[in-house]
């Protein structure tokens, strides 16, 4: 009879070793060792060999990765060292096994000439080299095997050992007692409620928002200002897709007419009409609104998916609209609009880095404002119904139809805002910045980030277009990543990293009446 | 007496099926009446044609005298006339007390410019409207359950807070869909009490589709049968029991021939034996 630990240490380690392969035929393996390196602080170069002992400790991170979880606490056994043990073992060696014969695979095709790279074009010669630790081809498989194999059994026992030790256990558990009793103490929640530590708290916060985009230069405010104006999307989109429960696909629509409508106002080129900034601004803002509303009048009446699809169409449409020869005499075709204006106030014009950061950051705080005053008011909470059983909001007295054509325009005219930043940002706009992946990307930060809460959309615009700028060596892989991370969260955390919650409204009605009665 | 709710010939079909035939059906202000019958009669269509869920394809509702067929939903709930369903249908993702603030959104103006400037009207409707949800809630018997998710609440919790919601609009009419449905005895018992107090306390009309006999009979003003969306009787609580046509509805034709053919043998058994 086979044990469970054997079985399942088989399991963990045949899909390690899936992973581990695949990561190899699209030369991931490359780019691992590199982050790696990175966190080290050592930066790597595309053309330069990747550094062996940062693709070794690569390796051992999956191994001890694998070990880990083969050996975690089983659930009906008795949790043994030797069980741990036996389970790490069969992790680590049975990736180590799957990955040794690939790397053996390779290593013999490339001694007889013939170049992976036909066919999978990611497989250098360097990358089969370093997999095999620049070994011979026997050596290095037996490398490989034995380094995921010693590192599944080091963290198998390394894990067992944390668990059960009692003297670690009961540390570990009086450190983190006396750490939330001093969260929770008197002392400490008198600081938090006290209105001027709050002031405080906020005037650190403002200094530390004025004094960053002028210290740490353009390339980050251009990061970052790309962050905010997704920030302000996803604020947008939550709006309709997030509280009313609508999908919207082709969100990047309402963004192309807002940067259209901004662009065409105030570029020297084609119209010459050259609107100051403001002006052009809320008119940019109520053209992308009034569109919402235009979309949504003829299908917000019908039921389920028909606005993702009609706004689907919408999008692809306004690109491939704007692209047309058709439409070249008014907006230019598919050379875009330059020289779009800047921001000026009392005449003087502000168009650096630091000065649109400010703008944006600014942007951010006024839709973030707008949107936590929406999302428990009157209207968000008919929104919610809305989501939740369209049919019994209906029967409690709310205009559906009113209520998501409201919400549909407002999102829109949210996106209008962001499509006027990043067009005056640019100074430049073209079909090319209004595809679909725009939309995709505002739906993937608003689903990762925790669908229906402000915190979570700014969690995932930083997750989602802050995090590959500062990885730049995934760039060839964000849309590999993107799919991964979405499936990890279906199964891990379903509501996204920061799930919605609902305000006790009963509790503060009640301390507050207790309050007067005193 | 004033009528509260009168429908005249009311007919519904989902293509070749007849749902609600011809149903004529008056309820007087203030009086409990109970909608019966065999599973598919048509109880839940009338109901869903009253409250504007489906348009009748003929024959005319009048609610206080003014006809109300063919309008929206949301405009017959904001008229005053509440519901709940056959299985809870409650906003689970939120909690009990927003559910019932939602049950007030009628009675309230304030749009989402108010919410954004945070105006007077929004912040003095708001407090109103947390006021009258924690006054509600006491009413059905969850004070201190507000802030749970409706979803977490108990199953008679659920129903009650389902009625809570449907009382927020403060309703003239209100239309239970089998409020006893799931219902142990001692339940049941203090759902029949509670539904009794809503049309002493509150001077609520109230219609009710209910499968517990006892419930019906126990608490009905008037009784209305309907079977393959036909009305076969109507009537007190008494009449309907003795009506021949009900028991054939619930029990089949044939109950009492075989009624009849016991009687007849035991008569010929003892003719025999004397």
């Amino acid at each position: 009879m086979r044990s469970s630990a054997v079985d399942k240490g088989l399991r963990v380690g045949v899909i390690f070793g899936i992973i581990i392969v695949t990561m190899f035929l699209i030369g991931f393996t490359v780019t691992g060792a590199g982050l790696v390196g990175k966190i080290f602080g050592v930066s790597s170069s595309y053309s330069a060999p990747p550094s062996l002992i940062f693709f070794s400790i690569f390796m051992v991170l999956l191994g001890v990765w694998a070990g880990a979880s083969a050996a975690a606490r089983p659930l009906t056994e008795e949790d043994s060292l030797r069980r741990a043990l036996t389970a790490g073992f069969m992790a680590g060696a049975s990736a180590g096994f799957i990955s040794a014969i690939v790397g053996l695979i390779f290593g013999t095709l490339a001694g007889k000439g013939i170049d992976p790279r036909t066919y999978l074009p990611s497989v250098s010669p360097d990358s089969i080299r370093t997999f095999l630790f620049n070994q011979p081809v026997p050596l290095g498989s037996l490398l490989m095997f034995g380094l995921l194999t010693v590192s599944g059994v080091g963290a198998a026992f390394v894990s067992h050992f944390l668990r059960n030790n009692n003297a670690l256990k009961t540390g570990l558990h009086n450190t983190s007692a006396a750490a939330w009793n001093l969260i929770g103490s008197e002392r400490v929640s008198r600081v938090t409620k006290n209105p001027y530590a709050r002031y405080a708290a906020l005037l650190v916060f403002a200094a530390i928002l004025i004094i960053l985009p002028r210290t740490w230069g353009g390339y980050w405010n251009y990061v970052f200002g790309t962050v905010g104006i997704y920030i302000i999307l996803g604020l947008g989109l939550n709006i309709i897709t997030g509280w009313a429960g609508q999908l919207v696909i082709g969100y990047v629509a309402f963004f192309a007419v807002g940067a259209y409508t901004f662009a065409l106002l105030t570029a020297p080129e084609p119209h010459n009409l050259v609107l100051n900034f403001w002006v052009a601004l809320v008119l940019g803002v109520l053209a992308a609104g009034i569109s919402g509303l235009l979309i949504g009048l003829p299908i917000l009446n019908l039921r389920g998916d028909y606005l993702a699809i009609v706004t689907l169409g919408l999008a692809e449409i306004i690109r491939i609209l704007l692209k047309s020869d058709l439409m070249t005499a008014y907006t230019n075709g598919p050379r875009g609009i330059r020289d779009i204006g800047g921001p000026t106030l009392l005449g003087q014009s502000f168009i650096s880095d630091v000065d649109f950061m400010y703008l944006i950051i600014l942007a951010v705080l006024v839709v973030t404002f707008i949107a936590t005053r929406l999302q428990n008011s009157r209207t968000g909470k008919a929104w919610y119904a809305i989501n939740l059983d369209e049919t019994v909001a209906r029967a409690t007295g709310i205009n559906a139809f009113v209520s998501k054509l409201l919400a549909l325009s407002l999102s829109a005219a949210i996106a209008g805002f962001a499509g006027v930043l990043f067009a005056s940002r640019n100074q430049f706009t073209g079909p090319d910045d209004h595809v679909l992946m725009v939309s995709i990307n505002v739906i993937c930060l608003v689903i990762v980030g925790g669908i229906g809460n402000i915190p979570g959309i700014f969690l995932g615009a930083f997750a989602l277009k802050g995090l590959p700028e500062i990885l730049r060596e995934t760039e060839s892989y964000r849309l590999l990543i993107f799919g991964v991370l979405l499936v990890l969260m279906m199964r891990l955390r379903p509501e996204g990293f920061l799930p919605a919650k609902r305000p006790a409204l009963e509790k503060s009605a009640a301390s507050k009446a207790v309050g007067e009665e005193v | 007496m004033t009528v509260c709710i009168e429908t005249k010939n009311v007919s519904k079909f989902f293509g070749g099926l007849t749902a609600v035939n011809e149903v004529n059906l008056i309820v007087e202000e203030q009086s409990i009446a109970s909608i019966i019958g065999p599973n598919g009669a048509g109880k839940t269509t009338l109901f869903n044609c009253i409250s504007g869920y489906y348009v009748p394809e003929g024959g005319e509702i009048l609610f206080y005298g003014a006809p109300i067929h063919g309008q929206p939903t949301y405009q017959v709930a904001a008229l005053g006339i509440a519901r709940t369903y056959q299985n809870i249908r409650l906003f689970g993702q939120m909690t009990a007390i927003e559910n019932v603030m939602v049950g007030q959104y009628p009675r309230f103006k304030a749009g989402w410019v108010d919410a954004i400037l945070a105006t007077r009207r929004e912040r003095n409707e708001e407090k109103q409207a947390i006021q009258e949800g924690r006054r509600l809630l006491k009413f059905v018997g969850l004070e201190g359950l507000g802030d749970q998710l409706a979803l977490n609440l108990p199953y008679g919790a659920q129903r009650r807070l389902e009625i809570a919601r449907a009382l927020a609009n403060k309703p003239r009419l209100l239309l239970l869909d089998e409020p006893t449905a799931g219902m142990n005895p001692q339940e049941t018992d203090q759902m029949t009490h509670f539904i009794r107090s809503l049309r002493d306390e509150l001077g609520i009309t109230i219609l009710l589709i209910e499968h517990d006999m006892r419930v019906v009979m126990d608490i009905s003003d008037q009784i209305t049968v309907l079977d393959y969306g036909t009305k076969i009787a109507e009537g007190q609580a008494k009449e309907i029991q003795s009506n021949q046509r009900v028991i054939e509805a619930y029990l089949g034709p044939d109950v009492t021939s075989l009624t009849e053919k016991y009687q007849l043998r035991k008569k010929q058994r003892h003719d025999a034996k004397s």
